[in-house]
């Protein structure tokens, strides 16, 4: 075997740093030249609203601003000038920095908890590091990299129980999107695990354990702790936001969510399903059945894949979680990928999808068929505007989510048998 | 009730006195090439009840409307404005039950002018700066594309009204609302209701020929008839002045004057037209998609500085009238990178008002529309400019409820295009008779700007709204294999189908995890 490169964790993490640097330049060179501009419109809107905040205003001043106050405050430096340098750039080197050290935490738990040796956790974490997709999202000004940091950094600290750590950042992670309050779910069920379940159902004199017993045993010092540091780093930010920037925080950060109608046409399966409710506000339409969307998804990824698989690998747990958060959302979009696109690098080195390349190859070619299916029929509609919404788009959707299904069930099986098949072992 | 009927002759058009004739009791026209505007003045007392009614409730309002043909629009009458319906109202006082307003409009315009409520449907156009412009706080507009339901209208309750001879004339004045735009104004102190129109053709082509006759007298209760005819026969002149207008001709009150009076009077105007070879044309090309972009291609000599006294800096600029269905970003618009507005032949966003959300659905967006003021960029040397040169604005659709055919037709007025030029110095427009404001765009300016309009290009037939087919939902309830149900229930299967797949592999590790507990059990007690 050749002497891989994987083997030099710094010089990885130099190429991570010199492919994003590379980007950055290239799309400053892009943005002066072009009027086609590489940076990501989501990113004038955060410096719009660090511009606000910088003068003492609310960042909901700039509409579609939709995030926390914390992320304006964070970008404030853009709106400076050092020397009569502008530093627009900060946050995408801000975002940039947040995903090459979330890659970093992703090897350095694959090298501490899954056993694996230097080289081989650099490669599965070059997954993410090396990956352009990215590297662009980053250097284009997409606040996901920095989700993902605090998510590879909720992980790292649960596996190296960092109880407090792991609780303050999900707290901080929900606060920043919400959807991370599932990983607190998993984290929960995972944590003390050897506790409550080595032999379930059964106590050590072979007794059958009263509920009663089951739900005390299940309360222990470090769930206390996590569920505790989560709640109040939450909820103190939020109260904090709250008094800071009242009723505007609230309804663009959260109370949004519930009330946009999600028409437009999106990688959701229920995307159709939603234009055609809100049209009239539902009136003369159906059932409503729309409304009933979050069940599946609330079902898979808060309670039955936490409790079926977390205990077996947290990671491959919380991957198939987000996996299925997303693929069952009513509102999907590409960012949405990148949400799982971290967990990869622990769940690839022992999956059926390397083991069986043609398995592996098959769940990569249907995914790119069924994403390229949906993108030629938005393509016809965004761009030549022909009617694609039905049946094209329609059952392109149902399609991707069908995939979705089977690579969920396979993910599945992978982190529920593999480790059956190490319990077997023992 | 005053009246006042002028022809405005082109310069050079052929004139011989037997083509105006006047007699006690009537001036006679005869085959007159001529812009003819209408103008009635209109007392409080004189009006109908159910528009008191509704004018009680502000202190002012203002109605224009233009035709979607094209038409040539000379001076005095140069200013132009976006064709359909528009609707400016000011100083809403507080008054008792509904808004009358929208009723009134749906009644006397057009039944399928989409007015809910002044607070619904119209925009409140903000301006920064109030000291330096005039614009209403409330404004609406609709297509509206004849006014052959506003003559309609006056012809039922307003003539058939009035006695016999009175009628016959009411029934004149109400065609000549067959006009390429009116303008009808009203405002609480002078509680008068001016009427205006102004038609550069009449219906055959031919040319003006009329029978003026004398007022009909307070022949009965004061609430109708005539007091004062007033005509003019006019042609415009070079003025001395660049910033003036200098008309002659003649002037007569008929059944008082014996015959017409020559004049000769100069005045400084707001609106001036330019040379008939400064064109443009709104077109939005092809492939359009979700997002079209309007295009306005101009002909060189609409990119000539217009002749402005020598210290007014002057800009081209348009201003859009965009419905609910399309909209720009603003903050895409708003941008100051020279790239994106170079390659656009923009300059800069001036204003912008109404509907801007960047995500509402049409179905959720209740106001009509939204007005955008944009200046445009110019070639450094205009003179190098041989072919047309194009501005381009991005603009974006918003989703329409289904349809059968799975698409939806709107219409997109076509923009004004003008030159605004500021000149120093005391120049005072409302001197001219025949000036023109609250137009929109005009209020948004210094009131002694200048404004040097662009014509609308005649070329192919051009209609002065433009149709876009926007794709949405195509749903047939009769027959077709996609109604809202198969969605629904189609969408509703494959969900449950998913979830049961996830669910059935997520039990298979359960069993394969107790099963092996056991095997692993068995072996310990082994």
């Amino acid at each position: 075997m050749a002497v891989s490169i994987f083997t030099s964790p710094p010089l990885i993490i130099t190429l991570s740093l010199a492919l994003r640097a590379t980007l950055l330049i290239y799309g400053a060179w892009q943005d002066a030249v072009s009027p086609v501009k590489y940076t990501d419109i989501d990113y004038l809107v955060f410096t719009d609203a660090s511009r606000y905040v910088s003068r003492g205003l609310s960042p909901y001043s700039r509409d579609t601003y939709r995030y926390t106050p914390l992320l304006a405050w964070l970008l404030v430096p853009t709106t400076w000038n050092v020397a009569g340098i502008s530093l627009f750039s900060f946050g995408k080197v801000l975002f940039a920095a947040a995903d090459v050290l979330a890659g970093w935490l992703v090897a350095k738990c694959l090298r501490t908890h899954y056993g694996m040796d230097t080289a081989k956790a650099m490669k599965f974490a070059c997954v993410w590091l090396l990956n352009p997709m990215v590297a662009n999202i980053s250097t284009r000004g997409s606040s996901e990299g920095l989700l993902g940091v605090l998510v590879a950094g909720v992980l790292w600290a649960a596996l190296s129980k960092r109880v407090v750590v792991a609780g303050v950042l999900l707290g901080l992670g929900v606060h920043f999107k919400i959807y991370p309050f599932v990983y607190g779910v998993s984290i929960l069920w995972w944590l003390d695990a050897q506790r409550t379940s080595s032999t379930p159902s059964k106590d050590e004199d072979g007794k059958e354990r009263t509920i009663l017993q089951s739900l005390l045993g299940f309360i222990t010092p470090s769930r206390i702790l996590l569920t505790l540091t989560a709640l109040t780093t939450f909820l103190a930010l939020n109260i904090a936001m709250y008094i800071l920037y009242g009723t505007p925080f609230l309804q663009h950060t959260y109370l949004h969510h519930l009330t946009r109608i999600d028409h437009r046409h999106n990688f959701s399966p229920y995307s159709t399903l939603l234009y055609l409710a809100s049209v009239d506000g539902g009136h003369g339409y159906g059932y409503k059945f729309e409304s009933l969307a979050f069940i599946p998804q609330i079902l898979l990824s808060v309670v039955v894949i936490p409790a079926v698989l977390a205990k077996k690998d947290l990671a491959g747990a919380m991957l198939a979680q987000t996996f299925a958060f997303v693929g069952f959302n009513k509102v999907c979009t590409s960012q949405y990928f990148l949400w799982y696109l971290i967990f990869l690098p622990f769940y690839l080195p022992n999956s059926s999808l390397l083991r069986k390349p043609r398995l592996g190859l098959s769940v990569a070619a249907l995914w790119v068929i069924a994403q390229a299916l949906w993108l030629h029929q938005g393509f016809r509609l965004e761009f030549l505007g022909i009617s694609s919404f039905v049946p094209g788009l329609f059952l392109a959707g149902l399609f991707f989510y069908a995939v979705n299904c089977w690579i969920l069930g396979i993910l599945v099986e992978d982190v529920g048998g593999l480790s059956a098949q190490k319990q077997v072992a023992k | 009730m005053r009246r006042r009927t002028t022809f405005i002759q082109p310069p050079n058009a052929p004139f011989s006195p037997d083509q105006a004739v006047l007699t006690p009791d009537a001036l006679t026209i005869t085959n007159l090439d001529a812009v003819r505007e209408e103008r009635l003045t209109v007392s409080y007392d004189e009006l109908p009840d159910d528009v008191r009614a509704v004018l009680d409730q502000y202190q002012a309002v203002h109605i224009r409307w233009a035709t979607e043909d094209p038409y040539t629009a000379a001076a005095p009458f140069a200013s132009r404005i976006s064709p359909g319906l528009h609707v400016f109202v000011s100083g809403k006082k507080r008054t008792e039950g509904e808004d009358a307003l929208c009723p009134l409009l749906k009644r006397v315009f057009w039944e399928e002018v989409e007015c809910l409520s002044t607070e619904k449907s119209f925009i409140e156009p903000h301006v920064l700066s109030k000291r330096f412009s005039s614009t209403a706080d409330s404004y609406y507009w609709s297509l509206l594309p004849f006014s052959s339901p506003l003559v309609r209208y006056i012809e039922d309750n307003i003539c058939a009204k009035a006695s016999d001879k009175a009628s016959d004339n009411c029934l004149k004045l109400a065609r000549s609302l067959y006009a390429d735009s009116i303008d009808i104004s009203y405002d609480s102190i002078s509680r008068a209701l001016t009427v205006s129109a102004v038609s550069s053709r009449t219906h055959g082509g031919q040319g003006w020929t009329e029978r003026i006759t004398k007022p009909d007298g307070n022949s009965n209760d004061g609430r109708e008839g005539i007091d004062q005819v007033e005509v003019g026969l006019l042609t415009t002149e070079k003025a001395a002045d660049q910033e003036d207008i200098k008309m002659g001709g003649l002037l007569g009150v008929v059944g008082r004057d014996e015959k017409m009076k020559p004049t000769m009077f100069s005045f400084p105007s707001r609106h001036h037209a330019l040379p008939d070879d400064a064109t443009y044309l709104t077109s939005f090309p092809r492939p359009r998609g979700l997002h079209p972009t309007m295009t306005l291609s101009l002909s060189p000599s609409a990119l000539k500085v217009p002749p402005a006294p020598a210290d007014a800096t002057c800009a081209l600029h348009t201003y859009l009238t965009l419905p609910s269905s399309i909209f720009g970003d603003k903050h895409q618009l708003s941008t100051t990178d020279p790239l994106f507005l170079q390659s656009h032949n923009l300059a800069a966003l001036r204003a912008v008002f109404g509907e801007t959300d960047l995500e509402a659905p049409d179905w959720a967006v209740d106001r009509w529309g939204s007005n955008w003021l944009l200046e445009l960029a110019t070639p450094e040397n205009p003179e190098e400019v041989t072919g047309e040169w194009n501005v381009t604005i991005p603009l974006h659709l918003r989703y329409l409820p289904p349809s059968e055919s799975g698409y939806r037709t709107i219409q997109v007025p076509w923009p004004v295009v003008f030159w605004a030029c500021t000149a120093e110095g005391g120049t005072k427009m409302g001197i001219n008779p025949f000036d023109r404001v609250n137009l929109g765009w005009e209020g948004l300016f210094g009131p002694r700007t200048m404004f040097y309009q662009v014509h609308p290009g005649d070329d192919d037939d051009a209609h002065l709204v433009e149709k876009i087919t926007v794709p949405v939902l195509q749903l047939d309830e009769e027959q077709g294999l996609f109604r809202s149900k198969t969605i629904e229930l189609g969408t509703v299967a494959v969900i449950v189908l998913g979830f049961v797949w996830v669910l059935w592999k997520l039990g298979w590790v359960v069993s394969l995890s107790s099963s092996s507990g056991k095997k692993s059990k068995q072996g310990k007690t082994e």
